[in-house]
């Protein structure tokens, strides 16, 4: 939808010229006519001969941006493959391009990786001796740079940084999406690009979780061992503290994978304890509660209307505070094993933004082989997912409404 | 722990070659022959999933760790240990992402997602 509204200004100029200037007076970046007309008189005060100033703006210009802060690079991770199909779709690289892209281009959402603003490709950064966690291995001005200009409607060359070789690669144009997500290690590292964002997301996992995790994904690997596997996260630690861990403040919703407490002295990492941790008074954003917005609740849904297996489900919600914050918690503790389990729990949840009764079940069994879709993490994910749906629908919605009430003015 | 694994030696050699060199068509995937190696219920966790990366990546992999354990011989706390670790944990994530890909390129799915009406693909939810 677009809204043209024609504003008279004064002008000196007297000859015929049609121009797009990129920023006029009004500050917008938008497709702007700018008419002239030849007037013979000149000087005149107040005269409506003066020239025309057509500007048109399209109803969706504007980006929703979402920020999603995560160790280990991106990729075709889990999180992203969830929140994309909640909109519909399944996120592809785009077709045609570098195949070593890490962009995935869905209907409505665009993923941009944020190692693409790599500063150093890896042998740069191995003679400097940073890792890729050092903000000065990261060309935070061009993130910020680019991440406005897709905002407003400006389509952008984003470099690429290939994982694979381990260097900066030519560019690949980014066209502005209806909902922009930026992934990766940094997304709130930078106070300007911070600004930018419309939501933001931190998935903070326990470091006994994580060091399982990683076993499981690198023990297929020749040359690796537990003790390389160890070696290297605890290399990256002191990095990760520094840089990335203080971003979790700044978020609006944390994602905490803890290991369980239902099972004492468990060491495998498979049942986990999830914690969603919603930041209060976040705009168009509601945090999901249990029974009772603001108490305290704690729940086991396992009884005589539920059977489940060992070890069991604990859910706790309740206000809290993080890192100086108002933050509602709603944890999940334990596995689900069967479809009913599910369903019975989504139907006790309240405010979790789903268009029609068993939305959360169906978005979990669809991607049933997803890592996590047994737990909490896989739960949180798409509840994260469908309330990121709700605001954009209604920061989309609000825009439409604004240039109505201006068009009646 | 090693028994837990199942290691296909031939075919994901030849299935590593023949994708570097075409990148696009369709892959002969050995799971077809072996059907009970494939199918997961759902819910389960994906630990008997384990097929090695693309040669040369998991070779960069080995390469790195070398690299990184002689980089951390002299001095654990210098810069170029942390780069090297941090080098191989990239690697090690793109190794496991190549992996998925493989894994998801199921040749019927392919088909199925640009010709969904023909009988192989059709389905009948409602």
């Amino acid at each position: 939808m677009a809204v043209c509204s024609a504003y008279t200004t004064q002008s000196l100029n007297s000859t015929c010229s049609i121009s797009t200037p990129a920023k006029t007076h009004l500050g917008f970046h938008q497709k702007e006519v700018v008419f002239y007309r030849r007037s013979s008189k000149r000087g005149g005060s107040g005269s409506s001969s003066g020239p025309c100033v057509i500007t048109c703006s399209a109803g969706d210009s504007q980006t929703v941006v979402i920020g999603l802060a995560a160790d280990s690079g991106c990729g075709k991770s889990t999180f992203m493959r969830r929140l994309t199909s909640v909109f519909g779709g399944a996120a592809e690289p785009p077709k045609g391009g570098n195949p070593d892209s890490n962009t995935l281009i869905s209907d409505m959402t665009t993923v941009i990786c944020l190692d693409d603003y790599h500063s150093l490709d890896r042998t740069g950064r191995k003679e400097k001796g940073v890792t890729a966690l050092d903000p000065r291995a990261n060309d935070f001005d061009l993130m910020y740079e680019q991440v406005k200009a897709i905002k407003s409607g400006v389509a952008v060359d984003k470099p690429i940084y290939n994982h694979v070789t381990g260097l900066l690669d030519p560019p690949e144009l980014i066209k502005p999406p209806k909902i922009l997500v930026i992934e990766g290690l940094h997304p709130m590292f930078d106070e300007r690009v911070r600004d930018l964002l419309d939501f933001s997301i931190y998935l903070d996992i326990s470091n006994e979780v994580k060091f399982a995790w990683k076993i499981q994904r690198d023990m297929a690997e020749r040359g690796h061992s537990l003790e390389s596997i160890k070696a290297s996260i605890e290399a990256r630690k002191p990095d990760f503290d520094a840089y990335i861990d203080p971003q979790k403040k700044y978020a609006d919703a944390v994602i905490e994978v803890l290991p369980t407490q239902l099972i004492p002295d468990d060491n495998e990492g498979k049942v986990l304890r999830v914690r969603l941790i919603m930041k209060e008074g976040v705009k168009h954003f509601s945090p999901v509660y249990l029974f009772d917005e603001g108490s305290t609740i704690s729940w086991i849904p396992c009884g005589r209307k539920l059977t489940c297996s060992y070890p069991g489900i604990k859910f706790h919600y309740g206000p809290d505070t993080y890192f100086g914050n108002e933050v509602s918690i709603l944890e999940m503790d334990g596995q689900f094993d069967r479809l009913d389990e599910l369903i019975y729990v989504e139907s006790h949840l309240s405010n979790i933004s789903t268009k029609f009764y068993g939305e959360v079940t169906q978005q979990m069994l669809k991607h049933a082989d997803f890592p996590g879709s047994n737990n909490g993490t896989g739960l949180f994910q798409t509840i994260v997912g469908l309330k990121i749906r709700d605001l954009y629908e209604q920061i989309t919605s609000s825009k439409t409404a604004a240039p109505l009430e201006a068009t009646k003015a | 722990m090693a028994t837990l694994f199942t290691l296909n030696f031939v075919t994901p050699r030849a299935t590593a070659s023949l994708r570097d060199s075409t990148k696009g068509s369709p892959i002969k995937v050995p799971y077809l022959n072996q059907p009970w190696k494939r199918v997961l219920s759902p819910l389960e966790s994906r630990r008997m999933q384990v097929r090695a990366a693309p040669d040369s990546l998991s070779e960069k992999v080995e390469q790195s760790i070398k690299e990184a354990q002689e980089a951390c011989s002299d001095d654990p706390a210098s810069g170029e240990c942390v780069a090297a670790w941090d080098e191989v944990e990239e690697l090690s994530a793109a190794a496991s992402h190549a992996r998925d890909r493989l894994k998801d390129n199921d040749p019927l799915e392919n088909y199925c997602k640009d010709n969904p009406e023909t009988d192989e693909c059709k389905t009948y939810d409602n």
